[in-house]
């Protein structure tokens, strides 16, 4: 009997101005396999469908349980955690892409840095340097934990990012993961002393206001994070933050 | 593995390099034109549309109450501002300005073929048919053939003339339809994107009622397109109250007792 084996098509691309190319690969199939498991036996075997020898495929990925946010790809025309895309489940080819909306390093890796940037401008985190000691914490009520738990789930994959429609090079929309930090960082009894700060960054250019509510992010979203609801409350905060400027300036 | 270089940020102003720009923090008036385009959807172009669909809903009592509706709101005081400053202006800024935020997105149903996705192409198809209908419609009715400000009579001949070419009436069928799609899913959008409705449920529940309120004025839409082109009103006068203009108006008994 033949031994069972993976179809598996793979979009390359050998340098961030390089033109891209799809390559086929058979590899030999393994009980529990994901895609990233996948991409290990070709880099262990390193031979394409045809039998010429190739390289590797560059891809980022790190703890393989969905939980640090390296390996978001696009497998099968949907974006998706590639460490919890069980071979088995999914339809052969499996066609595996780099993300479309972020420029390609090399191969499956892409420069997200975006996301990064779009944290530091709304000044994602809980502004305390540790340099001298403030005390211990103000006590955070267990329903207000119920809203944050869920937002500081947020894996900065950029799956709701890569699926939105608004997020493009013609708007320059933040993403809903951004919005979702802000709603964080603020409900934080320490970080919303960064509160109108952040909400006036989301009033600028490529903010809360490009959001199309498609919600194709909370449909993507490999953590389950209520995004959708984050866009709603963060809008509404916005605007009354714009509001209140205007009346006071 | 990460072995190729970073692409060189430091080549454009996008920081990133590449690639989608980040966010301008604080920077440009884009917010503001953006929720001026989402509430003027509501008030006034909504307020509007849903007195225009109330009126036309006179045409089924035919041509004399269609033509006393179409009297008693050219008799409004600054009758010729308000329809500058409530319609005209803000219909154009909600028109041109949804032209621009629809080409800007990257509608991928086909590739994400999930209902809200479906809902937020359709919002710009229904959108782009509107912008195309309400431009003939407004030149046609408004600006073409008798005036209806000045012969209010002439209203029901002058929409049974235009109906009764059935390329138009199929126009005004699917424009009825897409309008009304657009205005109610436009109330549900409206909820969500300014944080009245942030919960799923609440949104879900509120999706209903924007549903039968889309469903209950695209009916009524409907069945006054009947009025003009079923047997009820067949050929009627080219103008039923001839002899009233509006520039006088007729003195009603009991006039003097005020």
């Amino acid at each position: 009997m033949a031994e069972k084996t993976i179809q598996i098509e793979i979009k390359r691309q050998s340098g961030p101005d390089a033109s891209s190319t799809w390559e086929k690969f058979e590899i030999p199939w393994k009980p529990g396999m994901n895609v990233i498991s996948a991409m290990m036996e070709i880099a262990a075997n390193p031979v394409n469908a045809s039998g010429q020898e190739t390289t590797p495929i560059a891809y980022d990925s790190n703890c393989l349980e969905e939980i640090c946010g390296s390996c978001a790809m696009v497998i099968n025309g949907k974006a998706r955690m590639a460490c919890s895309a069980l071979v088995d489940k999914l339809e052969q080819p499996i066609r595996v892409q780099p993300l479309t909306k972020f420029p390609v390093v090399r191969d499956l890796a892409v420069d997200r840095s975006v996301l990064f940037e779009n944290l530091k401008a709304v000044q994602a985190w809980v502004p305390v340097d540790g340099t001298y000691d403030l005390g211990s914490g103000p006590r955070v009520f267990p329903q207000q934990q119920e809203v944050a738990y869920p937002l500081s789930n947020c894996i900065s994959c950029c799956c709701c990012m890569e699926v939105c429609p608004q997020f493009n090079d013609a708007t320059g929309f933040v993403g809903a993961a951004t919005i979702a930090q802000v709603k964080l960082f603020n409900s934080h009894p320490s970080g919303k002393v960064l509160k109108e700060e952040r909400l006036r960054a989301l009033a600028g250019d490529g903010g809360v206001q490009e959001c199309g509510f498609a919600q194709n992010c909370v449909q993507a979203c490999p953590k389950q994070l209520p995004l959708t609801e984050a866009i709603s409350d963060i809008t509404r905060d916005v605007t009354l933050q714009v509001a209140k400027d205007f009346l006071r300036a | 593995m990460a072995t190729a270089a970073r692409p060189d940020a430091s080549q454009t102003s996008n920081p990133v390099g590449r690639g989608v720009e980040p966010l301008r923090a604080g920077k440009g008036n884009s917010f503001l034109l953006r929720k001026l385009h989402s509430l003027s959807g509501i008030v006034p172009i909504g307020a509007f549309l849903i007195e225009h669909l109330l009126s036309n809903f006179e045409a089924l009592k035919g041509p004399l109450a269609y033509a006393e509706q179409v009297k008693f709101l050219n008799s409004l005081p600054l009758v010729r501002f308000l329809e500058v400053g409530l319609i005209f202006i803000p219909l154009a800024y909600h028109a041109l300005y949804g032209v621009y935020i629809a080409m800007r997105g990257k509608a991928n149903v086909i590739y994400y073929p999930w209902s809200g996705n479906w809902m937020y192409m359709m919002q710009r198809w229904t959108g782009y048919i509107a912008f195309v209908y309400i431009i003939q419609h407004v030149v046609r009715q408004r600006f073409m053939g008798v005036s209806l400000p000045e012969h209010p009579g002439a209203a029901f001949h002058k929409v049974q003339m235009e109906l009764s070419n059935p390329w138009m009436l199929a126009v005004y069928v699917i424009a009825m339809i897409a309008v009304c799609w657009h205005f109610s899913y436009g109330i549900w959008l409206f909820a969500a994107k300014w944080g009245i409705t942030p919960g799923a449920n609440a949104r879900r529940r509120f999706g209903y009622l924007c549903a039968v309120l889309g469903v209950v004025l695209a009916v009524m839409g409907l069945a006054s397109i009947y009025a003009f082109v079923g047997p009820n009103y067949k050929n009627a006068p080219a103008d039923v109250m001839p002899a009233q203009t509006m520039l006088y108006a007729p003195s009603s008994p009991g006039a003097s007792l005020s």
